[in-house]
């Protein structure tokens, strides 16, 4: 979803961090800073940042993308099981498909979503790359 | 109080161009990557600018020197390829990270050595009790005109490093001096897309007189002979350059070659000699004495003696090693090159 400047500035905290809601009332976390618990409605609520590390559980490439983001297709995009426990769906960067296998250990980077135009604001967020190992 | 490097991080992006593929396709004679001593470089993706990249060293910079956001003064980002040429860099990584907000931050622009300057700027802040922690970013996506000489080089990389006072350091920024004039031997005009250059003036009157004369005066201002001195390591346009000014200054290659990370990566711009140097403190051993020398046209050279800590070796295996980065390679073609650059005239939107 396309955000306007003052919108994307009042969520870029949720852009540039992973934030998890952990519930006061049911202890059940949720992805990205939130009012209320989305399961129990209770705005008993506490955030904790995210270490950005987790693991691949799937992935698929889409050929299909509005936005102005077209530069990037086809794009791979994932579901991250983050080590805290919570699911996100995120694009997968810096690696090859054919190089790409579920279970990879993955970690959260700082990419751009998307521009405007060559004079708009340029719109950061968070994506996730393999982590490089020895 | 002496002033120290705390914490380092690099971030260079795994694909990686062929030198050779550039000669073949613009028509150079296939000896001139040896002559320039370059094998590849590094290629930022599409989603991919100074920003993202120096935010990834600067992450793990922070990890390395074991501080938080709220124990930074100040973020200093120095590049030649903003993403805005009016809003600062310096402020999106510092929210991103989360840096506290009262703080110093700016972007500093001087060719290839702001991020030195940035470095200079902070042994003055910690010393004068001004700061605890400074944050000093290097990063570049560096621009080419393609098919010329620089298409070879001009690269994508970062560097970052948390500089505070010498004893909560992995190394000690013992001496530090700086030596700038007036010289056109690399500019890029407003509205320019790419840079120009002088050819071979960017040589002798340029790279060499600029880091041999800052390295002399900090040997004068020291009484430190070269051969004090167990690693040297130079602003690295091309692969010959830094062994060539090591000659000049009697340095055997043996202690330039570690820090030598060009020939692999390309010319990462602001982030050239520092990602030299984080190489080198990640194979050091305490007590080792580092000759650093920044470059930037225009032009300008920041000489560093930094002597190293037994902190350093802890603190390396905190985050990705250069050389695993340098390893982790997947090659391009130009045509991919160009793509994810942004070089390719396209229909886009709607």
């Amino acid at each position: 979803m396309k955000l306007s400047v003052p919108q994307f500035w009042r969520v870029k905290e949720n852009q540039y961090k992973l934030i998890i809601t952990v519930c006061g009332e049911c202890g059940r976390k949720t992805m990205f800073k939130r009012p209320v618990c989305p399961h129990c409605g209770s705005s008993k609520v506490e955030y904790v940042e995210s270490t950005g590390v987790g693991v691949l559980e799937s992935f698929t490439k889409v050929y299909y993308k509005t936005n102005s983001s077209e530069d990037r297709l086809p794009e791979l995009v994932g579901v991250i099981r983050l080590s805290e426990g919570v699911r996100v769906i995120g694009e997968i960067v810096g690696v090859r498909e054919d190089e790409l296998r579920e279970d990879v250990k993955v970690e959260a980077v700082l990419r751009r979503y998307l521009s405007d135009d060559p004079y708009g604001v340029i719109y950061y967020g968070i994506k996730f790359k393999p982590v490089l190992t020895h | 109080m002496e002033a120290g490097i705390r914490g380092w991080g690099v971030y260079v992006p795994r694909f990686r161009l062929s030198a050779h593929d550039v000669a073949t396709l613009w028509g150079y004679d296939s000896r001139l990557p040896k002559a320039l001593g370059i094998v590849e470089k590094a290629v930022a993706e599409e989603d991919e600018d100074s920003v993202t990249m120096g935010w990834y060293a600067a992450k793990v910079a922070i990890r390395r020197a074991g501080v938080s956001g709220e124990e930074i003064d100040a973020v200093f980002f120095g590049t030649e390829s903003k993403p805005y040429a009016v809003k600062p860099s310096a402020t999106i990584v510092a929210d991103a990270l989360g840096v506290k907000k009262r703080k110093l931050a700016t972007d500093l622009e001087f060719a290839c050595r702001a991020a030195g300057e940035g470095i200079r700027i902070s042994i003055g802040l910690v010393k004068g009790g001004l700061a605890q922690n400074t944050l000093v970013i290097g990063s570049d996506t560096a621009q080419a005109n393609p098919g010329d000489l620089l298409d070879f080089t001009a690269s994508s990389g970062a560097v970052a490093y948390v500089i505070s006072s010498a004893t909560n350091s992995v190394a000690t920024i013992e001496a530090s001096v700086t030596y700038v004039t007036d010289t056109p031997d690399f500019w890029r005009r407003d509205r320019s897309p790419y840079p120009e250059h002088a050819e071979i003036f960017t040589g002798e009157p340029a790279y060499f007189h600029h880091i041999v004369s800052a390295v002399k005066l900090l040997l004068e201002e020291t009484g430190l002979k070269v051969t004090d001195f167990d690693y040297a390591v130079f602003h690295q346009p091309n692969g010959r350059f830094p062994l060539q000014v090591a000659r000049l200054l009697g340095i055997p290659q043996e202690k330039v070659i570690p820090g030598l990370v060009t020939p692999y990566i390309g010319n990462t711009y602001n982030a050239s000699a520092l990602i030299g140097l984080a190489k080198v403190l990640e194979e050091a051993r305490p007590g080792n004495r580092i000759l650093v020398a920044t470059f930037g046209s225009g032009a300008g050279s920041d000489a560093f003696s930094v002597v190293v800590n037994e902190a350093v070796l802890e603190a390396v295996n905190k985050g990705p090693r250069v050389s695993d980065m340098i390893n982790s390679r997947v090659q391009i073609s130009y045509g991919e090159y160009s793509k994810f650059r942004g070089l390719l005239l396209r229909n886009v939107g709607g």
